[in-house]
């Protein structure tokens, strides 16, 4: 949890970020030896440094966006597992960090299989239910907000996702449609319209399979907690971030689906700008409160349909860019990093993340021209990847190393850079892992 | 009026497009003469997109205007009105993935440029494949995969049309993070980068 200082009001954004960074630099770990607080403080010094831009001895290698489930599966662990089994998952982490000894730690994302499976959850599908055990998760894209829909979601953008998304979505939440609509909670017998769903048997039925799902949720949250709190006791720190996307993505993603939305930008322009912009002060207030909950630095961007291909100049500026900026803008004022995750190519997209102030971004790069990234942005943001998955999976460990190198040459001395994959990938070798580790050693 | 059709396709203008299908149509000119009008829009616009003009929206809004003035055009065309293929195409995304818009967008491409495609849709088992080769005498399959756990399924794929005989047929991969090292790796015969690359790439197998 971060708490804000007494003076925040009076800081500058780039003293709110230090304070932010301070928070995260500085939390309580219980570590396991002295040898371990040592390795601990000296990678988490070098990771901020990096963040802050500053002379550091040498850039990171992050595994986190690439071999988060390599770390697992090494060990004969597959997608089943990495849903269901978080305490199977503890052993293969640990025994990663120790012979690897990584800059960062990696992990797998935290997937709450049993509360899934207990409110029939529908947006994805995974390993050990849909999905042959082997495969972890993908995303079943599809309309879960209709076109003639978008002004229930311009009117109140967060009773939208209460009470007609959430239904669609789990297919045990429907009762969440009798909610009422909270602004009309006023007079005193208004208390009666918002018991009523409380005291009918669906809506009660709905409330105990959320209490069985969050206790289920409690045990997945304990073991993961508990190998997070041994991978740090152990000298691993972490990057620090929560996942957030974009006004468009969010709307795309999830509620219209790709198809959808990009329609939407020919068919529905204006409910889709209204939509974009109804969403911004939402999100904003939303990824300020959860970056204070977990008291992680940065948000992490997952970007997805405002790549190269997705849509021309014009719709990017028209439509993706302007809503997203005020967002970034806005975290940028209270102290956030954004961590961009750009998934695809941004080599037309590079001029509008330099509009942003110094050390507001880092820009995670899959697919781009990364000689322009270094021309463009390397003096004022931090870089990160772009080692590719495909190598990765099936290159040689000698075609990795080259590749790490030929990034190194371009971004070994930049004020902040951080090699890294540009997309995850199942399955690779530890020669290969090593290889990549390796490389920003000098 | 064609030309009007053609404009009114090529800058998006759905409802007009549509509507004036509709009165050509019902002022005399020919069914085959407007899906000819509609394939010379597709033309250009497949062109956009190749010069980087147009991008996945115009692609996908030009598949649901031609998929309207087709529901209207078809009832009126005579038997034996349908334009000749220039080749058979199995196209499919492959087992383990559920992604479907790329996909989509290459096997639209490939259609209105000449090929008679059989979209197998999405998690295609090769099997499938194998069977539908078998069954269409298709020389070209493609397949697709948006994420890494397409590689392995992918080279599946390409070993099964192998093992069943039909090491005649070519095979040609795509999609998020395929690239020429996945190429290599699943002993597919070309990837493509997009649509318009699929479409070269085919043609140059016909």
């Amino acid at each position: 949890m971060f708490v804000r200082p007494e003076n925040w009001n009076q800081m500058s954004p780039l003293e709110r970020r230090k304070a932010r960074l301070d928070a995260w630099q500085n939390a309580p770990v219980q570590f396991a030896s002295p040898e371990a607080e040592a390795n601990y403080k000296e990678r988490i010094d070098r990771v901020r440094k990096i963040y802050d831009m500053e002379p550091h001895d040498r850039p990171v290698a992050d595994l986190f966006m690439g071999a988060n489930e390599y770390v697992v599966r090494r060990k004969g662990l597959v997608g089943k597992d990495i849903i269901y089994n978080h305490e199977a998952l503890r052993e293969p982490i640990l025994e990663f960090h120790r012979e690897f000894q990584p800059d960062v730690s990696v992990g797998v994302l935290p997937y709450p299989g049993k509360p899934w499976d207990i409110l029939d959850f529908k947006t994805y599908i995974w390993g050990g239910q849909k999905l042959p055990d082997k495969l972890a998760i993908q995303a079943v894209e599809g309309e879960y907000m209709r076109a003639d829909e978008y002004k229930d979601f311009i009117a109140d953008p967060t009773a939208f996702w209460l009470k007609q998304y959430l239904p669609r979505a789990y297919g045990e939440l429907g009762p969440l449609a009798m909610l009422p609509d909270f602004p009309r909670i006023s007079e005193s017998v208004d208390t009666i319209d918002l018991l009523v769903p409380f005291g009918l048997p669906p809506f009660q039925a709905m409330l105990h399979k959320m209490m069985e799902a969050g206790n289920e949720l409690m045990k997945i949250l304990g073991a993961v907690g508990q190998t997070g709190a041994m991978v740090a006791a152990e000298g691993f720190p972490s990057m620090g971030f929560n996942i957030v996307k974009t006004p468009f993505d969010y709307l795309g993603d999830t509620l219209r689906g790709t198809k959808g939305i990009l329609m939407d930008m020919y068919r529905h322009p204006k409910d889709l700008l209204a939509a974009c912009e109804a969403y911004v002060p939402v999100l904003i207030k939303s990824i300020v409160g959860a970056s204070d909950r977990t008291g992680a630095p940065c948000a992490m961007y997952v970007l997805h349909k405002g790549a190269d291909g997705f849509m021309s100049k014009e719709q990017f500026e028209k439509f993706y860019w302007p809503t997203w900026k005020q967002v970034m803008m806005a975290l940028y004022e209270e102290g956030i990093t954004c961590y961009l995750f750009i998934e695809g190519s941004y080599n037309q997209r590079m001029e509008y993340l330099a509009e942003m102030p110094e050390k507001s971004l880092v820009c995670h790069f899959d697919k781009s021209d990364m000689k322009r990234v270094k021309d463009l942005l390397i003096d004022k943001f931090i870089i990160a990847g772009n080692v590719p998955a495909s190598l990765m999976a099936t290159g040689t460990t000698d075609e990795v190393r080259a590749y790490c190198a030929d990034l190194m040459d371009l971004f070994g001395d930049a004020p902040g850079y951080i090699m890294a994959h540009g997309c995850y990938f199942e399955n690779t070798t530890d020669d290969k892992i090593r290889a990549f580790m390796d490389s920003v050693k000098k | 009026m064609s030309k009007e059709l053609i404009e009114a396709i090529t800058d998006m203008r759905e409802e007009d497009a549509v509507a004036l299908a509709t009165k050509l149509l019902d002022s005399g000119v020919s069914p085959q003469a407007v899906l000819d009008a509609c394939r010379e829009a597709m033309g250009i616009i497949g062109q956009r997109f190749e010069t980087g003009d147009c991008f996945m929206p115009e692609l996908i809004l030009a598949g649901e205007i031609l998929g309207q003035i087709s529901a209207v055009v078809k009832p009126r065309l005579q038997q034996g009105g349908e334009s000749k293929k220039i080749g058979k195409v199995v196209l499919g995304t492959v087992q383990g993935d559920i992604h479907d818009i790329a996909k989509d967008i290459v096997g639209f491409m490939l259609d209105i440029n000449g090929f008679e495609v059989t979209d197998l849709g999405v998690d295609v088992a090769p099997a499938k494949f194998v069977e539908t080769v078998k069954q269409t005498g298709a020389k070209i399959v493609g397949l697709s995969g948006f994420l890494t756990l397409a590689f392995d399924p992918m080279k599946e794929t390409v070993k099964a049309l192998k093992d069943a005989g039909l090491a005649d047929v070519k095979v040609m991969i795509g999609g998020g993070q395929i690239d020429e090292n996945i190429r290599q790796y699943t002993g597919a015969d070309a990837y493509g980068k997009d649509a318009m690359a699929a479409v070269a790439i085919a043609k140059s197998w016909a």
